[in-house]
Order: C-alpha cells, then sequence, then structure tokens
C-alpha cells in the first residue's frame, strides 16, 4: 500500500483556509499602506516605495509570529490542535511575504549601485563590532535563507526522504530564524520609529512568542519529571511460559511481555491485522500468534516470518530486583531487540 | 566577492545534483514517488538549498544504513532551540531599547549661517 506524492495536497478546506491567508495579508499590506500615507510628507520623506517594503517587512513579521505560537499554545491546550491545520501552507506563505520585503529592499536601496544589488548589500555596511549600526541587512538575508529551506522542504516527500528525525531537526531552523527577525527588526525599524506603536506591538509579540514557548515548555518538564521513562512491569515468574502478561502504558497503549523459556521480548499488544490482543495468545512455532486469526509474529523484532511482511513495534526492557522494566518509547515497528534472559525456576 | 562567488557554485553544484536526483535518484529511493512527476519540480528549490543532505540521504538510503529509530524525534534538541529563543528575545530587545538614541534628545542641528 502506497500513496502517490501530488504537488500539493489540496482539498475544499485547505482551499478556503489558503484564500483566508491570501486575503489577509493582501488586506493587511493595502491598510498599512493607507495608514501610512498621510504620515509621509516632504519634512518625513517615507513614499510609497517605503510603506510597501515595510508592509511586507511587518507583514513577514507577524506571521512568522503566529506561526511560532501556534506550536506552543497546541501543546499547553488541546483546543488549540486544529490550529495546527494547513501550518504548512502558512509557512510558506510567509516565505513568500518575506522575500517580497527583500525584494523591495534591494531594489530600493541598492537600486544604483554599480555592483550587483546583492554584493552591495553584503558590503554596504561592516560595522559587525559594534551593536548600533549592525549590519541589519545581513540578519535579514540570514533569516530568509533559513525560511527559503523549510519553504522549500515542507513537501510530504522530504519527511520521508529525510526521515522524520532529519526533517524535524532541520526545520528547528525555524527557532534561529525568528532570533534573526527579531534581531534585524530590534536593531533596524525599532531605533528609528519615533511612533511608540509599533514598538509596543513589537516587543509584546517577541516577548509572547518567548512566553508561550516558556510556558509549553515548563509544563513538558513538568510531566517529564512525573512520568518515568520506565515502567514497571512484573516479575518474570509471574508470566507462563510461552504465554504473555499485558502492562497497560497509557489508555491507548499496552504491551505483552512474552516468555519463551528464560528468555523474555516485549511487543505491542495490537496485532496489525485487526489490532487482536496478541497477549492473549500465545507462542506457537516460535512466533507469537494472535489468538482472533493466527497473524505470527517473532518476538524479538516483531516481524512476521518470510514471506510475510506483517510489523508490530516492539519495546526495550530491563531487569531490576528481579523486575521487568518496560521503555515507554515504543521502538519502531520491526526493530531488533536482544531478550532479557532470566532464569525462572518453573521452567516448563 | 568571495561570498558570493562560493554562493553561486554552491547552487550550480545543486543543479547538477538536482539534475539527477530528481528524474532518476527519487523512483529508487521513494516507492510513492514511482511514477509521480508532476510534483517533482517543487523539490528543486529544496535540492538547490540542501544537496549535501541530500547526498548523504542517498548514501544512507543506498548502503541500507538507515537507523532503525527513524521515528523519534529530536526532542533534546527542540528543548535546547526553545530555550536559546526564550533567553535570546528579551536580552536583544533590552539591548536594542537600552541602546536606542532618541533624535529628540540629541545635539539640535545649528544653521551655520545664523550662527554667524
Amino acid at each position: 500500500m502506497s500513496v502517490k506524492y501530488v504537488p500539493v495536497q489540496w482539498n475544499s478546506n485547505k482551499w478556503k483556509y489558503d484564500a483566508a491567508l491570501i486575503g489577509a495579508v493582501a488586506a493587511y499590506v493595502l491598510i498599512y499602506i493607507r495608514l501610512g500615507t498621510p504620515a509621509a510628507d516632504l519634512a518625513r520623506p517615507l513614499d510609497y516605495a517605503i510603506l510597501r517594503m515595510r508592509a511586507f517587512g511587518t507583514g513577514a513579521f507577524w506571521m512568522l509570529t503566529v506561526i511560532l505560537c501556534i506550536g506552543p499554545l497546541a501543546r499547553l491546550d488541546k483546543r488549540f490542535l486544529p490550529i495546527l491545520y494547513n501550518r504548512r501552507h502558512f509557512g510558506v506563505l510567509t516565505t513568500a511575504v518575506a522575500f517580497t520585503h527583500a525584494m523591495f529592499v534591494l531594489g530600493w536601496y541598492f537600486s544604483f549601485t554599480p555592483q550587483s544589488q546583492l554584493q552591495a548589500l553584503l558590503t554596504s555596511n561592516l560595522s559587525f563590532s559594534q551593536v548600533l549600526g549592525f549590519p541589519i541587512e545581513i540578519l535579514g538575508l540570514a533569516a530568509l535563507l533559513i525560511l527559503a529551506i523549510l519553504a522549500a522542504t515542507s513537501h510530504d516527500f522530504w519527511l520521508s526522504f529525510l526521515s522524520a528525525p532529519v526533517w524535524k531537526s532541520l526545520h528547528l531552523l525555524i527557532y534561529p530564524a525568528y532570533i534573526l527577525v527579531v534581531a534585524h527588526v530590534a536593531l533596524g525599524y525599532l531605533q528609528i520609529a519615533k511612533d511608540p506603536t509599533f514598538a509596543i506591538l513589537f516587543t509584546g509579540a517577541a516577548l509572547v512568542v518567548a512566553g508561550l514557548h516558556l510556558a509549553a515548555w515548563n509544563k513538558e518538564r513538568r510531566v517529564d519529571a512525573s512520568s518515568t521513562l520506565w515502567v514497571k512491569a512484573c516479575r518474570p515468574e509471574d508470566i507462563e511460559n510461552k504465554r504473555a502478561a499485558i502492562v497497560p502504558l497509557s489508555k491507548e497503549e499496552r504491551v505483552a511481555i512474552f516468555r519463551s523459556g528464560n528468555s523474555f521480548s516485549a511487543v505491542s499488544n495490537a496485532c496489525a491485522h485487526q489490532g487482536g490482543p496478541l497477549g492473549e495468545g500465545k507462542i506457537l512455532y516460535g512466533c507469537v500468534t494472535c489468538p482472533w486469526h493466527g497473524f505470527s509474529y517473532r518476538a524479538r523484532n516483531g516481524r512476521s516470518p518470510a514471506p510475510f511482511t506483517e510489523m508490530i513495534p516492539t519495546y526495550n526492557m530491563k531487569l531490576e530486583d528481579g523486575m521487568l522494566f518496560i521503555d515507554r518509547q515504543a521502538n519502531q515497528p520491526g526493530t531488533d531487540v536482544e531478550p532479557i534472559i532470566h532464569e525462572v525456576a518453573d521452567n516448563g | 566577492m568571495t561570498l558570493i562567488m562560493i554562493g553561486t557554485w554552491y547552487l550550480y553544484v545543486g543543479a547538477a545534483v538536482a539534475t539527477l536526483f530528481i528524474p532518476f535518484g527519487i523512483g529508487r529511493l521513494d516507492e510513492n514517488a514511482q511514477g509521480a512527476w508532476i510534483f517533482r519540480p517543487l523539490l528543486i528549490p529544496g535540492v538547490l538549498l540542501i544537496w549535501p543532505l541530500v547526498i548523504w540521504r542517498c548514501i544512507v538510503l543506498w548502503r541500507g544504513e538507515e537507523k532503525l529509530d527513524r521515528h523519534r524525534m529530536p526532542r533534546k534538541r527542540q528543548e535546547r532551540a526553545t530555550l536559546v529563543l526564550i533567553c535570546a528575545i528579551p536580552l536583544i530587545i533590552v539591548t536594542a531599547v537600552a541602546l536606542r538614541q532618541d533624535p529628540d534628545t540629541l545635539a539640535q542641528p545649528v544653521l551655520l549661517e545664523a550662527a554667524k
């Protein structure tokens, strides 16, 4: 069974979501320019090009702020989980808005340079040793490069090809990108803005992001501290030979610890076929056998014997003070785990 | 300029990798991509930007050295990134506000002709 890749997995909800998002960005830019135009006069040379540039720049900042709030909000309160939906499209559009801002900056400040615009941007300010007057363009460029990488690798293919841990590690770059954007604004526009409104909104938004992440981190830390990684299961002697003990890990997850002589292995209690209770079955011909339809798996790796290809998750175990403990974190289906060997008196 | 030249060559190599990887490599490494062509142009920017990672993953997959714990999330890395974010944001804002120079408090410009 497989699902072929398509360019974009749109459905009616995603169309509506994307239309609303694009509409909101267009409205923001228009309103920003409309409200900003009266502020421009001969004494304050704030022309349309600058307003347009700032509209897209601030728009990208707000969008990135919202994106970074979604994760911790969903972790803090499950009612926010629905807003995780389609966050990928939100991210790609944010990159497009940030890119538009960068193009306007290049086109406005570096239009008449004899060098290439990019070269002029990279060389026009090299005051890296000072905070005030720091070349903020470089910070923005670095953030844009990160956003481009994240947007370019947002397709499902990349998740599958890179593997979830590598893909996730790559996409953790969103954190340094946001830090770069905050520095870009704080050392740039915040230094020249006369109207305190933007300073208040910008500072508030950035601190909300930091605060939400702090709250989510603190919550997860408390959960981690209260729930041990290893779950106390049973004594090896409690398990009948060729049978299993069923151990609940949570409301949804149960583990079956099978005993074959002096050898103990833990697998998921749910059969890959129809979720049958494997722990209620027994070991037949060296394989854990489901009591419902006879699907079989090797206890140490959760794989069906060839030519069958079904696999179930396995679990790491340890034996301490005569007691078996199960690692709460399941292994990927089919992962080989060395069985626990323990001499049992009734070796029947 | 050296940086731009390095960047340009980086993208050239990325283009070469994309030329091989997108038409030929993808289908061999991912069965879900076999016979699916329309989505492939979308991958070009990704290959251009992260081609060293693409080559590394191709080698890992071709050699069959894929780790079996590929479902495990890098939680420690995420925690570290979160803590850096939490510390960096207030630090940057406080520094920027503390160093901010208000033009109104600076010495006012004087018209030299009038000063005479």
